[in-house]
């Protein structure tokens, strides 16, 4: 801050120094107007901020350089007219001293006159020494008053000069108003310049800034949206693939099941026809029997006694190989039921072991859905706690009770399981029969009175009379109500007539019979059972029949067409008689297993169906919406929390220091005090 | 108590008024909430006011009986303090009321042009100066009640730090030049710092007197020992009032011994060389920092008396006696002080009869003194200058 005036002659003209510095500061204004006009590009504006500090700080030298100035001046003219004032009161004082000389030297002079006044004695010389007295008076006199005068003029003038000074600096004044006014106009006007200048450039600053980071957190987010995106479709894909994989093992399962079953029923069927065929034969081979003893007893009745020893040796002879053959067909025969056997045994394990993997396949799967469930409530739930503030209901779970209900039906057919393939056959082959029957009505009854007349015979007709009472019948009775069923029913049967032609008589009716009944799906050993439905129902019908004869007294014909059949049964009536029996027979089988049929079948129903769309849709899509909002938020709380950890450290460290700055001074305080 | 009971109930019974408004307005819908307030143009919320500021406003109303401020909180502190009435008797706010916006509302009622900053951002400061100052400068002796004054002074004493009095009126008998005496005033401000005065009268017209611009002695007695009594006073301006050497001398007398003062303003005056040997002995005896002898009429002698004191001086920073009569010889004086000083730091010996030889003799002190940051020979005649006067850096000369 060096300020060295070195022109001596500023002195005693400060106004030109201010003239100077006001043209400078004009200069100053005129510098950044020209800059302003042009471009305002990024250089100047840099060379403006640093060229605006430097003018301002000119700006404020002037603005005291100015007072000084004036100052100065004012104290320069004060001295000079104290130097003027001082030299004024220096001649005022000589040229009164000079005039008290010469008014002294007048003075004596004029008291010497008045001595020598006194000398004169005539009137004439006093007069004129009088008059000559008064002269000197009078002139002494205007001198006095020449001086006063000349003082008064003085006094006047410097009255004048002091009302002139005083106009003066007023004006003066004045001129400074105006100038200090004018400097704090353009010290304004700088300020203002500066002002809008930083403001400009901060709020470009801020505006980039602001650009900056909305164009980074623009990327940040898509590149949030797009990983989230990314990882829900992923999880999508993942769903899809474990439903499917679910789907995949489902049918897989149900697929092996079924082919299995499939080959079993193959199985089956392949032995029970072979059952058939060796059952058949060995009722042709019974029959064979029970004929020759037949011819037997009649050939023993009708010859004599003379003819016994031969006949013995003929009998014996002919009976040895059809019993070996005989032997040995149910050797084969025991052998072939025990392998049967065997085999409906295999078939039990084998469903049973499937219904059991299964199961476990089912209830694995289940459990895992379940649990898949299970984890999904969870955490919407803690979602709906923690993050929503929100009650979390537990939403309808139909799994529950349609699971639950499940694992009680499933023990409870457990055990009736096990009848499940016999009934499957049972009830095609019923479905086919019955098929078969509604298709031949007319026909059987139109054709049923062709053959029994010379078919049936009084004796046997009295013989099984007989044994319906007693309640059992014999093996011919049942031959006989076998070959009247397959007379009646036999035109059901698809059997090759060919094949059959090549056999024997009693073979093939046999064969036709075990077909029949295999068809009908009746067992061997309910075969007396049939024949005893059989009479029974002739019984019962000819009861009725003889009623409505009786009654009416109508219809011969009926009544003739009754009679040859009324020894064993109506064939008209064979085949509804049959039918009850099939119903009667098959009842009692059906209650027992129906249920678990229903079971099996329902397993594929469309209630699992549901059940299992339920397990996947335990989460509703409302819900998931909701998921994704809120992760969304979350991810941004995550990131501020994230940003208040970071922070937190440097609080910590913050305050730690704060404690160690309050340590310090306490402890530079505490000298002090103490 | 009572008055404010009765505020609460009267609110109460305002808030009930509002609360079934509210109501009624939340039985209508949205729409007809707004077609009330559009049908009545007056109707408000903020007409109801809540019943914490019924009770404060019963506070502000009853306050001369019943002053209540430091038990409220902040924010009702406020309340109060904004609504106080500002003519509440000095002997109750002085004390009670902390610096802040009632004395600041007390100075914009009662001065148009508030500048806190001079006053150390203290209104309450600023309320009590001022007010103290009006009353002295309004003061006429023998007519006026000192009283009023001295009850003012009991309660402002520790507000007031500075006195700045700019006319002291006379007495209308003729007889009597005697002003007002600050002895009874003085000893009672325990925390004035700075005193300025200037004796004489404001817009005199045409009843002009010379008394009228000067102190008498007595009142130069009065002052002398009233400042001598006014321990903690540190700056003392006795401008534009005409002392004398005679006066001057009497003053200094006082001051001698004075604990505090650190500076001394005798600008615009006529003290010539006795009153400066009197400084000068003050100069060697107190720890003046700063002294202005501006505008005075000190010769030679006067600066020789100064220039001896200066050099055993070890306190005095900075020293003005611009404007007086001191030729080459007082000048040289103050130069050869100046090469046995330490201190000072500012000379202003403007606008005097210095010439040539001094400015010689002052390039030669530069030369050695360091201490030395400006030197003010402005309205000299020096003649041709030497370059070392010139050269000195870190260093300030302004000549003229």
């Amino acid at each position: 801050m060096e300020e060295v005036d070195m022109d001596p002659e500023k002195a005693s003209e400060p106004e030109n120094v201010e003239v100077k510095s006001r043209v400078f500061t004009l200069e100053d204004d005129k510098d950044p107007g020209v800059e302003l006009s042009g471009e305002m590009s990024e250089k100047r504006l840099q060379e403006r901020e640093k060229i605006s500090p430097r003018r301002i700080t000119n700006l404020q030298r002037h603005l005291t350089t100015l007072v000084t100035n004036i100052q100065t001046a004012a104290d320069a003219r004060e001295s000079m007219r104290r130097k003027e004032l001082e030299e004024a009161r220096k001649m005022r004082l000589e040229l009164l001293e000079n005039d008290m000389k010469s008014s002294q030297e007048k003075f004596e002079e004029i008291t010497r006159g008045w001595s020598l006044t006194k000398e004169k004695v005539s009137a004439q010389e006093l007069q004129e020494a009088l008059n000559n007295q008064q002269l000197l008076l009078t002139s002494l006199l205007e001198d006095k008053k020449k001086v006063i005068d000349e003082l008064q003029q003085e006094l006047k003038l410097g009255d004048d000069h002091f009302v002139k000074d005083l106009k003066k600096q007023a004006e003066e004044r004045d001129l400074m108003l105006e100038r200090m006014e004018d400097q704090i106009k353009t010290l304004t006007k700088a300020y203002r310049e500066e002002l809008a200048q930083t403001q400009s450039v901060n709020q470009r600053e801020t505006k980039d800034l602001l650009t900056n980071d909305t164009s980074d957190w623009e990327q940040r987010m898509k590149k949030l949206w797009d990983t989230e995106q990314a990882r829900l479709a992923q999880r999508r894909k993942t769903v899809e693939e474990y439903e499917a994989k679910i789907h995949s093992l489902i049918f897989e399962t149900m697929d092996k099941q079924t082919a299995t079953k499939i080959e079993q029923n193959a199985k089956l069927q392949v032995l029970e026809r072979e059952h058939q065929k060796t059952l058949a034969s060995i009722i042709v081979v019974r029959l064979n029997q029970i004929k020759e003893k037949h011819e037997l007893e009649v050939l023993t009745s009708s010859r004599v006694d003379s003819l016994q020893t031969e006949k013995k040796n003929a009998v014996a002879k002919p009976n040895n190989q059809p019993r070996k053959t005989s032997q040995s067909l149910s050797k084969d025969y025991k052998q072939s039921v025990q392998q049967y056997e065997r085999l409906q045994k295999k078939l039990k394990q084998i469903v049973v072991a499937d219904a059991r993997t299964f199961e476990e396949m089912w209830a694995t799967v289940e459990a895992e859905v379940r649990q898949l469930a299970e984890r999904a409530l969870e955490i919407d739930s803690l979602i709906c706690r923690q993050h929503f503030g929100v009650a979390w209901e537990r939403p309808p779970m139909p799994l529950a009770a349609s699971s639950s209900s499940f694992h009680t039906e499933r023990q409870t057919h457990r055990p009736a399981r096990r009848a499940v393939s016999q009934l499957y056959h049972t009830e095609q082959s019923l479905q086919r029969s019955s098929q078969r029957t509604t298709m031949g009505v007319d026909a059987e009854t139109e054709s049923a009175d062709v053959d029994h007349a010379s078919m049936g015979g009084t004796a046997t007709q009295s013989e099984g009379d007989a044994e319906l009472e007693d309640g059992t019948l014999t093996l011919e009775t049942v031959t006989k109500v076998m070959e009247l069923l397959w007379e009646e029913v036999g035109f059901l049967m698809e059997d090759d007539p060919t094949l059959l032609a090549s056999l024997e008589k009693e073979e093939q009716t046999a064969i036709k019979l075990g077909s029949l009944l295999f068809s009908f799906g009746i067992e061997e050993e309910d075969l007396p059972k049939l024949a005893h439905f059989l009479l029974k129902y002739r019984q019962q019908q000819s009861e009725q029949t003889e009623r409505v004869c009786d009654e009416t007294g109508e219809s011969s014909d009926q009544a003739a067409a009754f009679d040859p059949t009324s020894d064993l049964i109506h064939p008209n009536h064979v085949l509804p008689a049959l039918k009850s029996f099939l119903n009667q027979y098959m009842k009692s089988r059906q209650n027992s297993c129906q249920s678990s049929v229903v079971h099996t079948e329902g397993r594929g129903s469309s209630e699992d169906k549901a059940y299992w769309e339920s397990l996947g849709n335990v989460i509703p899509d409302s819900k998931v919406q909701l998921w994704e909002e809120a992760e969304k938020t979350l991810t941004q709380y995550i990131v501020i929390l994230t940003d208040i950890c970071a922070l937190d450290t440097e609080t910590d460290s913050l305050r730690q220091q704060n404690a160690e700055l309050r340590m310090l001074l306490q402890q530079s305080l505490n000298p002090q005090v103490s | 108590m009572d008055n404010l009971e009765v505020g609460t109930e009267g609110s109460a019974l305002q808030d009930s008024a509002a609360i079934k408004l509210d109501k009624d307005k939340l039985k209508a819908s949205g729409k007809c909430g707004e077609m009330r307030s559009i049908s009545d143009p007056c109707w408000t919320q903020e007409l109801m006011p809540p019943l914490s500021n019924l009770c404060l406003q019963s506070i502000v109303s009853n306050f001369e009986e019943n002053p209540i401020v430091e038990q409220l909180r902040p924010g009702e502190k406020d309340f109060i303090l904004k609504h106080l009435f500002t003519d509440l008797p000095l002997h109750m706010t002085a004390n009670l009321i902390s610096d802040g916006v009632y004395w600041r509302r007390c100075c914009e009622r009662q001065w148009d042009l508030c500048d806190v900053s001079d006053y150390g951002h203290s209104w309450k400061r600023m309320f009590f100066e001022r007010r103290l100052e009006s009353m002295i400068e309004l003061f006429i002796p023998d007519a006026s009640d000192p009283e009023v004054i001295l009850d003012m002074v009991q309660h402002c004493r520790d507000y007031i730090k500075r006195l700045s009095i700019s006319q002291l009126l006379l007495s209308d008998n003729e007889s009597s030049a005697d002003h007002f005496d600050f002895g009874i005033l003085l000893d009672k401000l325990t925390s004035l710092e700075e005193l300025h005065l200037i004796y004489r009268v404001k817009k005199c017209g045409m009843n002009f007197e010379w008394k009228m611009l000067e102190m008498s002695d007595r009142d130069c007695e009065s002052l002398a020992k009233a400042i001598e009594s006014c321990k903690t006073l540190k700056r003392l301006r006795l401008q534009l009032s005409n002392i004398d050497d005679n006066q001057c001398h009497l003053l200094v007398k006082y001051l001698l011994d004075h604990p505090s003062l650190r500076e001394l303003d005798f600008s615009h005056n006529l003290i010539s060389d006795g009153g400066a040997k009197a400084i000068a002995e003050l100069l060697t005896r107190s720890k003046l920092e700063i002294l202005n002898l501006f505008d005075n009429d000190i010769r030679d002698k006067g600066a020789k008396a100064i220039a001896q004191a200066l050099s055993e001086n070890s306190t005095l920073l900075s020293l003005n006696l611009r404007l007086n009569r001191v030729k080459d010889e007082g000048g040289q004086a103050i130069s050869e002080a100046l090469l046995k000083n330490n201190t000072l730091h500012h000379l202003h010996l403007g606008a005097n009869k210095v010439t040539g030889p001094t400015a010689v003799a002052l390039s030669e002190v530069l030369a050695q003194n360091n201490i030395l940051r400006s030197i003010n020979l402005s309205c000299n005649n020096l003649g041709e200058l030497n370059e070392a006067v010139v050269k000195h850096p870190s260093f300030r000369l302004s000549l003229c």
